[in-house]
């Protein structure tokens, strides 16, 4: 480990969850135009945490602000491992490891709502977690290695053309990670939903705050990966993850919530199996 | 020294054990145990310190030793023979019957094969499963000294039959620690006839008819297993003349021949290791009582099986037997991992997971590279502790209240604070990074970079794996509304779970040194970007554990909120004024989904694409 490493971590982890925070904020101006409303101003999700954060709101388990803790600590460190070139399959289990703490904290909870979201979130999980390894399975093998600085200095011709059949695996997995519809299943992104706000009920005040910045070194760390796709330039990777965040924006826009069940019975096997299919295809070339 | 250590490793539980039959007094009886427990560990730790090392002991190298497993090849089918006459138990009866016919093929029809160079050969294999049976098997025996005496007490039993359990639970403990450490094909096979053996009788141990049944489902599954392994050894006797495992593990050997003998012993080895389509015998197996299952059936006993294969790795490396086992191992990760997630009995979810987690290190051998057979050795230790460390838990918590099913362990933790918690922090660390079963399972995912197929298989397994385990956890962990009053402990058995709890956090951290410790040397630098990004996430790991422990401190004083039921919460606990003014009552569930992971369906499919490519392995060999 060098210096260089080290300013690089660093970055990844101070930036990444700003970056996820701006991506939360052009999110919601987003939304607002395509429903023709005003909306918010761009900073306003950092508001809102920090809104939260002067909350002191009796928590539903003892143990869900270690949970929140483990969480944010997990997707911060995938973020870390990502900017400081490490391995990106390690990157996504670390990441996983946070989903997993964050659906524990609502097991922990005593509200029902909070428990069936963590079910979901589990389910979610299952549904995406496969088909975005496969994707990072397709691209190591395409650049010829594992680690993030060899997938993003496989220059000249971009990944994608190698890689068309991943787009709609990894769509998948954007839309989940940002809790979009049609699979925001786990917490449903709109209140007074049957499930209230699922694997959220529990969580209030500091802990949700925290929450709320691991979520958005999460959705760096989706985006980032997508952005692989098209790695000629830092200009060029932005771009591809803008691609994927206005392409998730607008499904969700357009799209009303599917049921779990049918998340894991057709969309998880469809974008796995065309996922294989391209990294069988990269095999045979 | 070595040749003591090794004497006491084999002959000491053995001796052990035949005292406890004679000894019958509970005092004796744990003396003995504790004894045995120090003494193995004592030794296993004084033969680490020597290792690698060749020795040839007297009881293992003599004439007499030879012509002992010659008779033991003999004598265990004619035991299993007996049991199935007097059983009128078919399938038991045929293959005794089998394994007889190839006995007497092989000592009367096939000249002798060549004296072995050394009786005991000790790398880090070998290493690596005598320190799981004599710290993981002996902490397992020690748990059982008090789970036996409840167990007892609950059967009401006249006179105790402790002295033949624990006559056979020490002894087996000897069996495995020969057969880890066996050079000679004919002394393997007589001690693996042997795990079998112990694996009847402790299985039929409670006498009661479905205790009986799964004993001898075990017992036919395995003698077909011993045909396989016997048909394997005389065809590796007749082509070679050799019977020195480290010999015959040199792919020199073995450039332009079939590599069927081989393929005969995987196949022996997937029934011992339960794979698809033979995971029947060990979801039977979880009949018996916790510690049996603890010992032979998760921890030691099934790694007999990815023993045997990761010891073949070399011969399979880049071959296209290697390949097929690869994409089996891998299949029965993924089918294994799916038939956990569908179930609702702790231990049946116990026994698919290790099914499942012995697929991953059989497809680590059958890609057979040294990063990979380095893997699927850190696999089996660290499995070998955190799976033995979950039984005991369940054990524990069965005991308590009478149930192994998940639905009604929800909220053990505020009734067996303790146990739920060891059980929780095991099943974390069969999924959480950086610790080693997933580092294992990420190192195996990138060895697998030549086999697509199985590299899908891993993925979709290993996140069904994170599901269950979350699940599990989460179940354990989940918040009550009504308070419980604990249940009682004894520090005999929370004494064996916190030091397999400390064994396995340790074991999970200590996974990259042991790693680069099995590589060869110069081939450390060989891994792909390395382990070497376990470190830093362990520094982090900790900060974490740190920073989560203080907001526990601090929140372990507040004040709970209110369930948020979406109604008004009534003045009974655990329910709620809801719509149409309704008093509702509150209860809970896990969603199994079993219409995806039922056990009935999926195990046939399973087993039925199982089969095929277990016949693809012999009949690719063949040809």
């Amino acid at each position: 480990m060098n210096l260089n490493t080290l300013y690089l971590a660093v970055a990844g982890l101070v930036l990444a969850p700003l970056l996820g925070g701006l991506v939360a904020g052009v999110d919601r101006v987003v939304t607002a135009k395509l429903q023709s409303r005003m909306g918010p101003p761009l900073f306003q999700p950092f508001y809102d945490v920090g809104k939260l954060w002067s909350k002191v709101i009796a928590p539903a388990s003892h143990w869900q602000g270690l949970f929140v803790r483990w969480a944010l600590v997990a997707s911060l460190a995938s973020d870390v491992v990502l900017a400081a070139g490490g391995d990106v399959l390690m990157c996504f289990f670390v990441q996983a490891a946070s989903a997993s703490f964050v659906a524990l904290g609502a097991f922990c909870g005593n509200s029902p709502y909070g428990k069936l979201g963590a079910q979901r979130e589990l389910f979610q999980l299952l549904a995406y977690e496969p088909v975005f390894m496969v994707g990072i399975l397709c691209m190591a093998k395409a650049a010829g290695g594992f680690d993030a600085f060899s997938i993003m200095a496989a220059q000249g011709q971009p990944l994608l053309f190698k890689l068309p059949l991943i787009v709609p695996g990894l769509l998948f997995a954007v839309l989940v990670k940002l809790r979009k519809s049609p699979f925001d299943i786990a917490a449903s992104h709109h209140m007074h939903q049957e499930v209230v706000r699922g694997v959220y009920t529990d969580y209030a005040g500091r802990d949700f705050a925290l929450l709320e910045i691991a979520h958005w070194a999460d959705v760096t760390v989706v985006l980032w990966i997508c952005s692989f796709l098209w790695a000629t330039g830092p200009l060029q990777m932005l771009a591809t993850g803008l691609v994927f965040l206005f392409a998730a924006l607008i499904i969700d826009n357009i799209s009303a919530r599917l049921t779990w069940r049918t998340m894991l019975k057709t969309v998880a096997p469809l974008t796995l199996i065309l996922a294989t299919a391209n990294l069988v295809w990269l095999y045979l070339e | 020294m070595i040749d003591a250590y090794i004497g006491l490793l084999v002959l000491w539980p053995v001796a052990a054990g035949l005292a406890c039959l004679g000894l019958r007094g509970q005092a004796a009886r744990s003396a003995l145990v504790l004894g045995t427990a120090a003494v193995l560990a004592a030794a296993a730790v004084g033969l680490a310190t020597q290792a690698p090392l060749t020795a040839s002991p007297a009881f293992l190298s003599s004439a007499t030793a030879l012509h002992a497993a010659k008779g033991a090849s003999f004598l265990f089918p004619a035991y299993f023979l007996f049991v199935g006459l007097k059983e009128k138990h078919a399938l038991v009866i045929g293959f005794a019957l089998l394994q007889l016919g190839l006995a007497a093929f092989g000592e009367f029809g096939l000249p002798a094969p060549a004296l072995v160079q050394t009786a005991v050969v000790c790398d880090g294999l070998s290493l690596a499963l005598v320190l799981v049976v004599s710290l993981v098997g002996t902490l397992i025996s020690v748990f059982a000294l008090p789970y036996m005496r409840h167990h007892e007490e609950h059967l009401h039993l006249k006179t105790s039959r402790q002295p033949q359990f624990f006559m056979i639970l020490l002894a087996f403990l000897g069996f495995m620690n020969g057969l880890a450490l066996a050079n000679d094909l004919h002394v393997f096979s007589a001690f693996y006839e042997a795990t079998t053996l112990c694996s009847f009788l402790l299985l039929g141990h409670d006498q009661t008819a479905e205790a009986k049944k799964s004993g001898l489902r075990a017992l036919w599954m395995n003698s077909m297993g011993g045909v396989f392994l016997h048909a394997g050894i005389l065809l590796i006797q007749k082509q070679h003349g050799l019977a020195d495992i480290q010999a015959l593990v040199d792919p020199a050997l073995w450039t332009g021949l079939s590599l069927l003998p081989i393929a005969l012993l995987a196949v022996a080895a997937c029934v011992k290791a339960a794979q698809l389509p033979f995971q029947a015998w060990l979801l039977g197996a979880m009949v018996a009582p916790t510690p049996v299952s603890a010992l032979l059936h998760s921890s030691t006993m099934v790694k007999v099986g990815v023993f045997l294969c990761l010891r073949l790795a070399p011969v399979l490396e880049g071959t296209t037997t290697g390949r097929v086992l690869t994409l089996a191992g891998a299949f029965t990760f993924l089918g294994a991992s799916a038939l956990a997630l569908g179930q609702s009995n702790a231990k049946k979810i116990l026994a698919y997971s290790t099914a499942a987690n012995l697929g991953l290190i059989i497809a680590c051998a059958g890609i057979g590279t040294p990063v990979a057979i380095a893997a699927g050795v850190v696999l089996m230790v660290v499995h070998a502790a955190t799976k033995g460390l979950l039984f005991l838990c369940v054990g524990d918590m069965e005991q308590a209240i009478g149930s192994r099913d998940l639905e009604d362990l929800r909220g053990m933790i505020a009734r067996t604070p303790v146990t739920a918690l060891a059980a929780a922090a095991g099943s974390m660390a069969m999924i959480l990074p950086p610790l080693g079963m997933l580092a294992g399972k990420w190192a195996t995912l990138e060895a697998a970079s030549a086999s697509p197929m199985s590299m899908v298989m891993m993925a979709v397994g290993s996140a069904l794996a994170v599901v269950c385990w979350v699940r599990f956890t989460g179940t354990l962990m989940s918040g009550v509304a009504v308070a419980v009053n604990p249940a009682p402990t004894s520090s005999l058995s929370t004494g064996p779970v916190l030091t397999m709890l400390a064994g396995v956090v340790g074991l999970g951290m200590a996974a990259p040194w042991l790693n680069a410790m099995l590589l060869p040397v110069g081939q450390a630098i060989m891994l792909p970007d390395g382990w070497a990004l376990l470190p830093p996430l362990f520094i982090t790991a900790m900060l974490a554990w740190i920073l989560g422990m203080k907001v526990l401190g601090r929140q372990s004083a507040a004040k709970l909120a209110t369930p948020y039921l979406g109604g008004l919460p009534s003045a009974a606990p655990g329910s709620f004024v809801g719509a149409l003014g309704r008093n509702w009552t509150l209860s809970e569930g896990n969603e199994y989904a079993t219409e995806l992971f039922g056990e009935a369906k999926l195990t046939k499919i399973a087993g039925v694409l199982a089969s095929v490519l277990l016949l693809a392995l012999v009949g690719g060999a063949l040809l």
